[in-house]
């Protein structure tokens, strides 16, 4: 791919891109949230006064929401200031506006607080102690419940063979996104307006306007530049602070967050513990039991799809006759659970890879061909009863396999190969539409999202255009309109992008190709080609401009239009298993094989990653550098996963590494070769036989570098991140 | 971030001067500003008056025979890639390698880090084994400080009201090592440090430790364990054996005290492997 064929390159590479954070308004006031001062406790007094005595300070708290929103009543679930619980530190009690950045952290820090502070809860095991021997039924922390199942486990395991039982923990991760949350809201006229570094500007205007309760219709939301997102900029978030700052200064108000607070309030991936039980007779897999810890911090009620989610990825890929699951979401006193680049996968596909290659290890099979063994194929069901589409899994797994014995071979003393697999669904069930329009020098893609860094609007929805319609690449241009003006989309979340709003574009493609071939007389669809510079309608040997083709109304309006939309079907799931809580089914069948080696120092237990190689099922790929690119970058950041990254919080709530020294993320040093491979022939539901690519190639990750550490010096960690000191304590060094 | 005035002098009278025209607690000294300005912008410390070094003819590095002289104010980039460096003070070069990256070591200096006195700086703990001293100037006139004395505790110091670190004295090259352990490899704080170095004015190792709280440290019991020129593996082990269990580490977020102590006995051993002495 030459470089010209990423178009945002230029003004990425040169600082002339705006992102959010870039976002400067004349005449704004900058923002700033004031943090309450304990992790839980009931709120008594806030007093405003003394920031508003500030010259120009305009303060805020839940006082006088209803006021700024003209009396209209928002989601009484999400208010955003807590009316009189506080439920983690730093949650936002108030917001303040002022002339200058540093007079807004004066305001702020003026701000008067009176709280009652109660012990916080941030520890799900001495919350639980007898979990999960013990059901849990304490509705003050449960958030969630979810359980589901087939067959008769309880006598499966009295009668197998052997069974094997263990328990893991894993860790919370950020999603450390290079840019941080920010917005200018703006309020003129009844009109309010946000401008925000967002991967949904839908969902962001859903979100806004029920936690404010004004009409969606009065709400527009315009996307900046996103400067890395996964999963962190889905929903809204600074959005309505920033909007009722905007209407009580009367003017433009900036409000984004430092890096610190990125990871106070971030809504991210929290910890869990997890017991697995697994039991085997002659040598398969009889029966599974599966149970869930979930922390889900202030939980978001409704919002709550973390437990049912993370849960649907604890069987792992592999068929199982009879199983239980069971998953617990948690209330403690941390920011709300939130979505992480594939939540809850990576750290789900560690729990079963690791735990299954305990249990091929405990009865002497080949880990890797015990799991081939088990893997779904085509037509298989899965646990839950969902016919199994097209899946390149088992032929990505044999893949790794060869390479894994290929590395091992060649490793010397010290060194470790080890693989993994993970699955996931692409979410193209959440729909999406666009606009095409062309013109005799262009066709032009008019859509809603903002391109968040993986290239699958400014590179994959054009590459899908100019694959349609035939024409050069350079000569399908994105263009990007604001929530008022753009055709509806979800977002850019769930691998979906190139999937549903790749296959909106197409269709609407498809109508323009239709509509063209009509008027060339053709008997079906025209293709586009260029003749002498100009893009031409073609059909077998007919020929016509767009000039001589379009109608005198679209010559007015400069272009030929056609809009196409895409809802994915999704797949469903046999309700009759599901005993409490919400399953999801599938929409599509992505998977990956991963083959780490590492080198492993016996004596500090430090973990170095010496080479990578990715086998990946992304079904018909439609741009092969971008393919990569976002292969290798969910490599690296699954690294620091599996290695490094640990958000921790102290008993008084407290996160104790706020920042990048002590929240480790990997750097290039770290990052070791990466090979990367499509198995092809397994196609998915986007445009050409497209799947998602944004999660998969995070999700086998950690598993892959533990299965690696364990082959290079046979310890087995059962718990993220494999940390130097975790490693060493497994070595038993200490 | 408050406001303050930024002041650069050019001679080091006037930049004593500036720092004695100001109440202590209201001035600041910067020389590369990797460590201080993260102070500034978290408004931990809020001082009226910032004296910049960047001016003062310190920025320097001479070697006069077998003693290294480096100015405070040069950038530990420049020390890094000093040619004679790496050959014959292993152990510095390993060490200033080990702060921060590349793009930070353009910015940060020797007297930076030793002023800042992190309890994790990878600079300290060579510094000590080396001997080093350091060349004050202030009000009362100039003088002359080992490093251990000079390093007080965690972000405390000796320099008195009014007083810079104009250089920093390495009397003798010396064969060197300089180990650390961290959660990353890169771009990451040290945990556990061993900086060894080998006098060959007196024949004897110097063993310093550093990584936790309070300070980096020598520690004479695992010296005088190794003795001589070629200590064997019964000697590596005493002096691993006393760090490990005497030494006074103590635990902090980064790392377990019972991990430390586990980790100073490898990085010890391979520190006195890594060094070459000449004649060995």
């Amino acid at each position: 791919m030459s470089a010209s064929a990423r178009p945002d390159a230029p003004a990425k590479l040169s600082g002339s891109v705006v992102y959010g954070t870039d976002l400067d308004v004349p005449g704004m006031f900058w923002g700033a949230l004031v943090p309450a001062p304990v992790a839980r406790g009931r709120l008594r007094r806030i007093d405003l006064g003394p920031a508003r005595a500030l010259p120009g300070v305009v303060a805020i708290s839940a006082a006088d929401v209803a006021a700024l929103v003209d009396g209209r009543a928002g989601d009484a679930e999400r208010p955003p200031f807590p009316p009189e619980q506080i439920t983690y530190l730093h949650q936002p009690i108030a917001a303040v506006a002022a002339p200058s950045p540093g007079l807004a952290r004066a305001a702020a820090r003026a701000v008067r607080v009176e709280v009652d502070g109660l012990p916080a809860v941030t520890d799900l095991e001495e919350l639980f102690p007898e979990w999960p021997e013990r059901a849990i039924d304490d509705p003050d922390h449960l958030a969630a419940h979810v359980r589901a199942g087939r067959g008769d486990v309880e006598a499966v395991f009295r009668t197998a063979e052997s069974v094997v039982r263990e328990t893991y923990r894993t860790a919370s991760v950020h999603q450390v996104a290079l840019e941080p949350h920010a917005c200018v809201a703006d309020v003129t006229d009844g009109l309010w307006h946000v401008r925000t570094s967002t991967q949904s500007p839908f969902g962001a205007r859903e979100d806004a306007s029920s936690i404010l309760g004004i009409p969606e219709s009065s709400l527009v939301v315009e996307g900046a530049w996103v400067g890395g997102g996964f999963g962190g900029k889905g929903a809204a978030f600074l959005e309505p602070y920033a909007l009722l700052l905007a209407r009580a200064a009367g003017r433009p108000v900036r409000l984004a967050l430092g890096y610190e607070d990125e990871f106070r309030l971030g809504r991210t991936t929290l910890p869990a513990v997890l017991r697995m039980e697994t039991a085997v007779t002659d040598g398969e897999i009889v029966g599974r039991r599966v149970r869930l810890l979930l922390d889900v911090g202030t939980s978001l009620p409704g919002r709550d799809f973390a437990t049912g989610y993370a849960i649907g990825f604890l069987l792992g890929p592999y068929r199982t006759p009879t199983f239980e699951v069971e998953g617990y979401a948690v209330r403690t006193n941390k920011p709300p659970f939130g979505p992480h680049r594939a939540p809850f996968a990576p750290q789900a596909a560690f729990v079963v890879e690791s735990h299954l290659e305990e249990v091929a290890r405990r009865i002497g099979a080949d880990p890797v061909a015990f799991k081939a063994r088990h893997l779904w194929k085509e037509g298989d069901r899965t646990p839950l009863g969902q016919p199994v589409l097209p899946f390149g899994l088992p032929s990505a797994l044999e893949g790794a396999r060869a390479t894994a014995e290929r590395w091992r071979r060649e490793a010397p003393s010290g060194h470790g190969v080890g693989v993994a697999v993970g699955f996931w669904s692409t979410s193209t069930g959440a729909g999406g539409e666009a606009r095409v329009e062309l013109t005799p020098a262009e066709l032009r893609i008019i859509q809603g999202e903002r391109e968040i860094g993986s290239g699958s609007v400014v590179v994959g929805i054009a590459r899908v255009a100019a694959r349609r319609t035939g024409l050069p690449f350079e000569r399908i241009r994105v263009e990007y309109r604001d929530s008022a003006r753009a055709p509806f989309d979800s977002g850019v979340f769930g691998s979906r992008t190139v999937g549903a709003l790749g296959r909106a574009t197409d269709e609407a493609i498809t109508a323009l190709l239709r509509s063209l071939g009509e008027r060339l007389g053709a008997p079906g669809p025209a293709e586009l080609g260029i003749v002498d510079g100009q893009i031409y309608a073609i059909h077998g040997r007919t020929r016509r401009s767009i000039a001589e083709l379009w109608t005198p109304a679209e010559e007015a309006q400069g272009a030929m239009a056609a809009e196409g939309k895409h809802y994915g079907k999704g797949g469903a799931i046999d309700e009759s298993l599901v005993r409490d809580g919400q399953f999801y089914a599938f929409t599509d069948f992505t998977g990956a094989a991963h083959v780490a080696e590492v080198e492993v120092d016996r004596e500090t237990g430090s973990v170095r990653l010496v080479r990578y190689a990715a086998f990946h099922d992304a079904g018909v790929v439609i741009d092969p550098a971008s393919a990569r690119a976002q292969v290798e970058g969910g490599i690296a950041m699954g690294i620091g996963t599996a290695l490094t990254e640990e958000a921790i919080w102290a008993d008084d709530g407290r996160l104790t590494n706020a920042g990048l020294v002590d929240y480790r993320i990997p750097t290039l040093p770290e990052i070791p070769p990466i090979e990367v491979h499509f198995v092809e022939g397994f196609a998915g539901a986007g445009p050409f036989g497209a799947k998602g690519l944004g999660e998969p190639p995070i999700i086998p990750v950690p598993a892959a570098v533990a299965s690696a550490v364990r082959d290079a010096v046979g310890a087995h960690v059962t718990e993220l991140p494999l940390t130097p000191e975790r490693v060493a304590r497994e070595l038993k060094l200490l | 971030m408050p406001a303050f005035d930024l002041v650069a002098p050019g001679t080091s009278d006037e930049a004593i001067a500036e720092l004695r025209a100001s109440d202590p607690g209201e001035v600041a000294v910067v020389a590369g500003g990797t460590d201080l300005l993260f102070d500034l912008d978290d408004g931990r410390i809020t001082p009226r008056k910032v004296v910049s070094l960047r001016r003062l003819p310190w920025r320097t590095l001479d070697w006069n025979g077998p003693t290294l002289t480096v100015g405070s104010t040069l950038p530990l980039r420049e020390l890094e890639n000093d040619p004679e460096l790496r050959r014959r003070i292993p152990g510095l070069y390993a060490a200033v390698r080990a702060v921060g990256s590349v793009a930070l070591r353009h910015q940060a200096t020797l007297g930076g880090n030793l002023g800042r006195s992190a309890p994790a700086s990878d600079l300290v703990p060579m510094l000590l084994a080396l001997d080093a001293e350091v060349d004050l100037v202030g009000p009362k006139g100039e003088r002359r400080l080992s490093v251990d004395r000079f390093v007080i505790g965690s972000r405390r110091t000796a320099l008195a009201a009014g007083e810079l670190i104009r250089s920093v004295r390495i009397p003798e090259a010396r064969p060197s090592a300089y180990l650390l352990q961290r959660v990353r490899p890169f771009h990451d704080i040290s945990h556990m440090a061993v900086a060894v170095a080998f006098s060959p004015t007196d024949a004897r190792w110097r063993v310093a430790v550093a990584g936790f709280p309070p300070r980096p440290l020598r520690f004479p019991e695992a010296e005088e364990a190794l003795g001589g020129s070629t200590p064997g593996a019964a000697d590596i082990a005493r002096a691993a054996e006393a760090l490990a269990t005497r030494a006074p580490i103590v635990a902090d977020k980064r790392a377990s005290e019972e991990y430390r102590r586990q980790l100073v006995r490898p990085l010890l051993a391979r520190a006195i492997a890594a060094t070459r002495i000449g004649d060995r």
